[in-house]
């Protein structure tokens, strides 16, 4: 147990820390003045000190803060973000140089091509038209961040938007057999499946939906628990592999066929819980970039409970006897309880500490490209959506990958970029980097033959061949359906590329998040200890998963090892709360026009407009 | 999916340094209150506020900085689609009043392009009487860069609620009238709304 007493449930957020004014002494010249001044850090002290503003790091600050605890949170470099930053491209590039310098622990190798477009007078965009983020992620609807965001309010900054299409390459082609159904029970009912298959297919879901605490299901998890998921959807429920490979890697994200079988039902597990929880899609998306505008949200959400912000700024020295810090504005404040340190934000009287707590851990490497493409790439992604996924599995290039490449698409809707113009985000977990890149290569180049393919005069090329089509169904329905004949067929045309940019992320974090999920102080970073920095908890960097599940639990657990206990883990009452009435119960007379105001303290963007939303109250279990 | 959209929702936020009065300011409009040193336990640090401008009905999302611009770290997010802003200042504070300049500036490099962007000189009611000697920042000086800039000018004081109305009104009639709603261009995604909380299945599985 901490020692860490609680201050009471603080009152107001003024009351702790009322407003103060910076005033200079003397007031400077009128002339030359175009920046505010840098003003030190004038706070005398603060319980917990938070060195790093990504995601699981501003969450912390912000449940630490909702319940009372003095935090001050800084960040050395000028954005917000950290390892999970949302970059502009020139951000971009001197993000490169910085990594390259050896200046940014934990990422290598990085490399960036931007064409002269953007740099044109001119030129229409801009380089902060574009967010690029560092850790491009996806958002399941059922998943624990994403009733964190709703519960502390967070999810008001943000803009989600849906994403279904799941596109899996294989035999040289895209398709996307099951994976963008518009319901659970559609996703097994594809017309082209044999009755057999899809019986099959029907007891596989309804396992995978049962109660997770169902004694059978237990068992069935225990005994194949060594066994992979390949051997166990073969085996157990006949499949073949092309559904097989659907399932894993599609639908479940799994990156490697070694995947066991209770980690791998519990990927395809969250996907198949998230269908109809907003709607009749799986996946959401954030607008205007993923993980780096979550963490702005959730560091706005620190401030307003008290959080004081500064960055720019680093810390430089530390005396653990008179818990004494001093930072690179040269103020020093005293530190009552803890500091919590991001590895990229280590200052080198602790690099030997955090080396020595990493010693014996399996690093973990992600490799990245990202490339930026004049297409909007509308042609993957379902109507209405600005967003697709498309997965490479194992052994599926002609790099002869051994792990999958995920691919995550955006185009201009999402705010990340430009109308018209879309990036791609390749991610490979091959452990060889040499290897990686070739992989990321191999997937980028499939993708580009694949879309100039979809793009290029479809109609024309479809309405000569559509005559011959026998089968009746429609070639492009939605996803990348053009056969082997096409192939060749469509003229060649170059993809134009606004910017490439890749690098290698290492981290401690497992890519089955067993160290996250289940954390020891033997596995985790942010639990093992050393004898000279009791007060410092380093935290992990970002994991290889594409979604966001484990963060919420890295953030409980460094939460817990601050105050002893994560039950009061975002308890709190909100003033707002009434909001959560349904929908009509709190309206306001709308005829006092009389009045200048109604007072109307309703903070919600769009609080009665969803009595169309056909299911409201989640997916029902089909039966079976 | 499509969400039909409520009144016209206007994302108003409030820039300068701090102490000057901005929550005060955000505080009298919204509730018609004046308390030093309190400001409203609310999760999302933005109030919203109705206001009727002749037959329009405008509603303000009013983004306070939550003691983010006191170093200067105001996230992206902050000015993200902000349609209004108030730069506020103390007109006892004559330091307060060179910040305003940059944070003009900082809103003509962040912001849209159209944003409409009004200067407020707060704390009226500390130079109202006979007291002109606290006054250091002359309505003049207000003016001439307001002009300068184009901005729209009111003095104020949060306290007495002296023009606090007046500034919203005054930026309310700015609007124009059919901005274009971005949201159901169908090109752009659906938003989707996450404020009506679906039922969470106990046997839910994710971590
Ligand atoms: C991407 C992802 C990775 C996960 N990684 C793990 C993990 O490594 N360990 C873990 O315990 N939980 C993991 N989970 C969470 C897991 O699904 C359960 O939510 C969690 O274990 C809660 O326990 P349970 O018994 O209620 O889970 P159940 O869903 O009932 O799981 C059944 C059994 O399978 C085991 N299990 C589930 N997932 C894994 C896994 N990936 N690796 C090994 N065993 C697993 C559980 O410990 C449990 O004994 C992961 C979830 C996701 C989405
Ligand atoms: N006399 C006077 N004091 C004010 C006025 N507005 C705010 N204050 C006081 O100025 C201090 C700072 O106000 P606050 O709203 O917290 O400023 P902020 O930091 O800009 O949000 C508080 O003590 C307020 O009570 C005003 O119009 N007149
Ligand atoms: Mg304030």
């Amino acid at each position: 147990m901490s020692s860490f007493h609680r201050a009471e449930r603080r009152k107001s957020v003024a009351e702790r820390s009322p407003s103060v004014s910076y005033a200079p002494d003397t007031i400077p010249q009128l002339a030359g003045l175009e920046k505010p001044q840098e003003h030190n850090l004038h706070i005398g002290e603060c319980d917990v000190l938070v060195m790093g503003t990504g995601l699981v790091e501003s969450v912390v600050a912000a449940a630490l803060s909702w319940q009372g605890v003095d935090v001050l949170h800084i960040d050395n470099k000028t954005c917000y973000g950290d390892s999970n930053s949302t970059l502009t491209i020139e951000q971009v590039k001197s993000w490169c140089q910085e990594v390259n310098s050896g200046r940014i622990q934990h990422f290598e190798d990085a490399q960036v091509y931007v064409t002269g477009d953007i740099y044109h007078p001119q030129s229409k965009f801009k380089s902060k038209d574009y967010g690029i983020d560092l850790t491009p992620k996806i958002m399941f609807a059922q998943s624990d961040l994403l009733s964190l965001l709703v519960k502390s309010r967070v999810y008001k900054y943000l803009e989600f938007q849906s994403l279904s299409n799941f596109h899996i390459f294989e035999n040289d082609s895209f398709s996307t057999k099951f994976a963008n159904a518009s319901s659970k029970e559609e996703i097994f009912t594809d017309q082209s499946l044999s009755l057999l298959t899809k019986r099959y297919l029907m007891k596989f879901l309804k396992f995978v939906l049962e109660d997770n605490n169902d004694e059978d299901k237990r068992k069935t998890l225990a005994d194949n628990a060594k066994v992979t998921i390949y051997d166990f959807l073969s085996q157990k429920f006949n499949l073949e592999t092309s559904q097989i490979n659907e399932l894993i890697y599609s639908i479940g994200l799994c990156i490697k066929p070694t995947t066991k079988t209770p980690e791998a039902i519990a990927r395809i597990r969250r996907f198949l819980v998230s269908f109809n929880v907003y709607g009749n899609f799986p996946v959401l998306v954030s607008k205007y970039g993923g993980p780096g505008e979550i963490s702005q949200g959730f560091c706005r959400s620190a401030a307003v409970a008290g959080t004081t912000y500064k960055l720019n700024t680093a810390l430089t020295d530390y005396d653990p006897q008179l818990k004494l810090a001093k930072f690179s504005d040269k103020s020093s404040i005293k530190i009552n309880e803890k500091l919590i340190v991001a590895p990229t934000q280590i200052p080198k009287f602790l690099q030997s500490s955090y080396n020595e707590i990493t010693e014996s851990l399996k690093k973990v490497n992600i490799s990245r490209l990202v490339v930026i493409v004049k297409k909007d790439c509308k042609e993957w992604m379902a109507d209405q959506e600005c967003s697709a996924m498309v997965v490479f599995p194992p052994e599926s290039l002609n790099s002869q990958n051994k792990t999958s490449i995920q691919a995550l698409i955006q185009n201009g809707g999402t705010g990340v970029c430009p109308p018209g113009q879309s990036i791609w985000y390749l991610t490979s977990f091959e452990q060889d980097s040499i290897k990686a890149k070739q992989d990321l290569q191999c997937a980028f180049e499939k993708m580009e033959s694949s879309i100039l393919r979809e793009s290029s005069d479809l109609d024309d090329v479809l309405d000569e061949n559509l005559s011959v089509n026998k089968s009746g169904t429609s070639l492009v329905v939605n996803s990348v359906k053009l056969g082997k004949s096409l192939q060749n067929f469509v003229p060649k045309e170059t993809l134009e590329i606004i910017c490439k940019f890749g690098f290698t992320q290492k981290t401690y974090v497992l890519n089955d998040l067993s160290n996250v999920i289940n954390p020891t102080d033997e596995n985790n970073v942010s639990l093992r200890k050393t004898k000279d920095c009791e007060d410092i908890i380093f935290t992990n960097m970002p994991s290889s998963e594409i979604s966001y599940d484990g963060i919420v639990k890295e953030c409980k657990t460094i939460y817990q090892a601050i105050t002893g206990s994560d039950d009061d883990f975002f308890d709190v009452d909100f003033e707002d709360d009434d909001e959560f009435n349904p929908a009509g119960f709190h309206q306001q007379p709308t005829t006092s026009s009389s009045n200048l105001k109604t007072s109307d303290n309703d903070m919600a963007i769009a609080s009665s407009d969803d009595e169309d939303n056909a299911h409201p109250f989640g997916a029902d279990e089909m039966e079976l | 999916m499509s969400f039909p959209n409520p009144p016209k929702a206007i994302k108003l936020v409030l820039l300068g340094e701090a102490a000057v009065g901005k929550s005060s300011l955000v505080l009298r409009f919204v509730s018609n209150d004046f308390q030093e040193n309190k400001e409203p336990t609310i999760g999302a640090a933005f109030l919203t506020q109705k206001c009727t401008i002749g037959d329009k009905t405008i509603k303000y999302e009013i983004w306070d900085t939550a003691g983010q611009e006191r170093f200067a770290s105001l996230a992206p997010m902050y000015y993200r689609n902000a349609q209004a802003a108030l730069v506020v200042y103390d007109i006892t504070k004559p330091a307060s009043f060179l910040k305003a300049r940059h944070w003009v500036k900082e809103l003509h490099e962040q912001a849209s392009k159209d944003i409409i962007i009004a200067l407020v000189g707060n704390k009226y009611d500390l130079v109202e009487d006979s007291n002109d000697e606290l006054r250091k920042v002359s309505v003049e000086e207000g003016k001439k860069l307001a002009e300068e800039e184009d901005l729209l000018f009111f003095e104020t004081s949060a306290k007495t609620s002296f023009n606090v109305n007046e500034v919203f009104i005054g930026i309310g009639s700015k609007i124009p009238d059919n901005s274009p709603v971005t949201e159901t261009r169908p090109e752009n995604g659906a938003r989707i709304d996450l404020s009506s909380q679906p039922a969470q299945k106990s046997n839910s599985s994710c971590c």
